[in-house]
């Protein structure tokens, strides 16, 4: 069963939206990388949908971007 | 500006001024903000600004920390695709090199960039370099593209071009040209697929003489028929009026010629329907050898009439599965060949060898005579195909003993080197 990591950075502005999420990776990047869990993030810096996704991808990562209410969330998980 | 290190040559003296110690720290700081926002632009985001994070947040988030751990990741994944960007290109090379049609890749300057194994083997047979030469050299022999290149018109119109048949280096291709295209949509180069066609074409080929001499065979036993019926009345009737003792002598030379030509016509008949009536072989197990002597027996008294000496260089053969009869009549037909091209000459020679070879029974006939003219080479097997006077046969004789011999499985040529030689070859054991 794969656990959501929830990361809430509504409020934070590029870079730091990009530097808190690639900490959350580097923190969880076991789990991440067995496929256990994956990590949700919550943002509503439209950037960081750009900027997130693009160095997950870099790194290996898949990324899935929804634009809910009034703010974008960003699934990140390790497929092999 | 200037790295730290460049600051510490200068090594902070003891009792320094506060006001020095906090300047020194806000370079610090200044720097690593500086490569942090390198580090920050290689993994895809903006520079921090100044404001965004206040010096305390700023160390205490540790941007390079994170940025190494993320770095880390970022060489593992370039490894792992790496690596399986090499295993698909082995596999790729694999299928690349294994595929059953020739695949070559040229530029827009038509220089070759790769080509499998299959396009080596079958049109580059010739060279060892081939990558960056160009393709009309190297794949057509010529210093310049044809106009009717496939891949010219590719280059030009970005479109897919078929082309049913090419002759190049003796063999018959059928090409596909797509072409390869940038992200941009321009063509860089084209992809040529050629297709080996030869077998295919000779098997039409093979068909389309099988339903000639079919339709050929047919007619030639409607002809026979109609004509054995005539023949054989004007035969009847001229023998009978040779027998009137009454008989002028002009009259009766006259009948004579009669008989001779009825006789002629007969025996074109009997080829026609021979011709018509290939059957199928009846295969036992026979002696070549056997069959020869008995077909130069059945010649003897013509051979030694034409002085026509007989040489045979039979080596150690085993038995043969073939129809007898059959093997007979190619003997026979092409010994009584051989005799009529040495009509007339005194120091008339025929040569029969005959020896195993690669696993077939080889037998060759040789004669002496003024050979077989190089254009007729081509078609010489062919029914009605003949350099024979009008009256001494109509061309049927080859072409039976090619049905015949195609019939046991195996092959019969003419070539022409000092007079005609003809050699007809069977396997040495049957399949079934």
């Amino acid at each position: 069963m794969t656990k959501d990591i929830m990361l809430d950075i509504r409020g934070q502005i590029c870079p730091a939206c990009l530097l808190i999420t690639l900490r959350e990776i580097a923190n969880n990047k076991f789990s991440l990388k067995r496929g256990q869990s994956r990590l949700v993030v919550k943002t509503d810096h439209r950037d960081a949908t750009r900027t997130i996704p693009g160095a997950a991808v870099s790194m290996g990562y898949e990324t899935r971007t929804e634009k809910t209410d009034g703010y974008y969330e960003i699934t990140i998980e390790y497929r092999k | 500006m200037k790295s730290p290190a460049a600051t510490r040559t200068k090594k902070p003296r003891a009792g320094k001024s506060l006001a020095g110690l906090e300047k020194e720290k806000k370079k610090l700081n200044e720097y690593i903000r500086d490569k942090v926002n390198q580090l920050l632009t290689v993994m895809g985001t903006k520079a921090l600004d100044e404001h965004e994070l206040d010096e305390s947040d700023f160390l205490q988030l540790d941007p390079i920390g994170i940025i190494a751990l993320s770095f880390e990741q970022v060489l593992e994944h370039l490894k792992e695709t790496n690596k399986s960007l090499g295993v698909a290109k082995n596999q790729l090379q694999a299928v690349f090199d294994t595929a059953g049609v020739c695949i070559s890749i040229v530029d827009s300057d038509m220089r070759i960039v790769n080509c499998n194994e299959k396009q080596k083997e079958l049109l580059v047979s010739d060279r060892d370099e081939i990558i960056g030469h160009h393709c009309y050299e190297v794949y057509c022999g010529k210093e310049s593209p044809s106009l009717d290149c496939p891949a010219i018109e590719t280059l030009a119109t970005g479109r897919p071009v078929l082309v049913r048949e090419v002759k190049k280096k003796s063999r018959h291709f059928q090409i596909v040209t797509s072409a390869l295209k940038d992200k941009a949509g321009n063509i860089t180069g084209v992809i040529e697929v050629s297709m080996d066609v030869t077998e295919k074409k000779k098997a039409e080929e093979a068909m389309r003489q099988a339903e000639k001499l079919s339709a050929i065979g047919l007619l030639a036993a409607g002809v026979a028929h109609e004509l054995n019926n005539p023949l054989g009345n004007i035969l009847g009737y001229a023998l009978l009026a040779l027998k009137d003792p009454a008989l002028q002598a002009d009259q009766r030379e006259k009948l004579e010629i009669i008989v001779e030509q009825a006789k002629k016509g007969s025996e074109i008949v009997k080829g026609l329907l021979n011709f018509s009536r290939q059957s199928q072989p009846l295969f036992e197990e026979i002696s070549i050898e056997d069959v020869i002597r008995k077909a130069l027996k059945n010649l003897s008294s013509r051979l030694l009439a034409q002085s026509v000496e007989v040489t045979l260089d039979i080596g150690d053969m085993p038995r043969v599965m073939a129809d007898p009869k059959q093997m007979e009549i190619v003997l026979m037909n092409l010994l009584i060949n051989s005799m009529q091209a040495l009509e007339g000459r005194p120091d008339g020679l025929i040569k029969i060898a005959a020896g195993k070879k690669d696993g077939f029974l080889e037998v060759s006939i040789k004669d002496n005579g003024p050979g077989i003219p190089k254009e007729l080479l081509p078609d010489i097997f062919d029914p009605f195909c003949t350099t024979k006077p009008v009256g001494q046969g109509v061309g049927l004789g080859l072409s039976i003993c090619s049905g015949i011999i195609k019939k046991h499985n195996g092959s019969i040529s003419a070539g022409s080197a000092e007079g005609a030689v003809f050699a007809f070859a069977i396997p040495l054991e049957r399949k079934n």
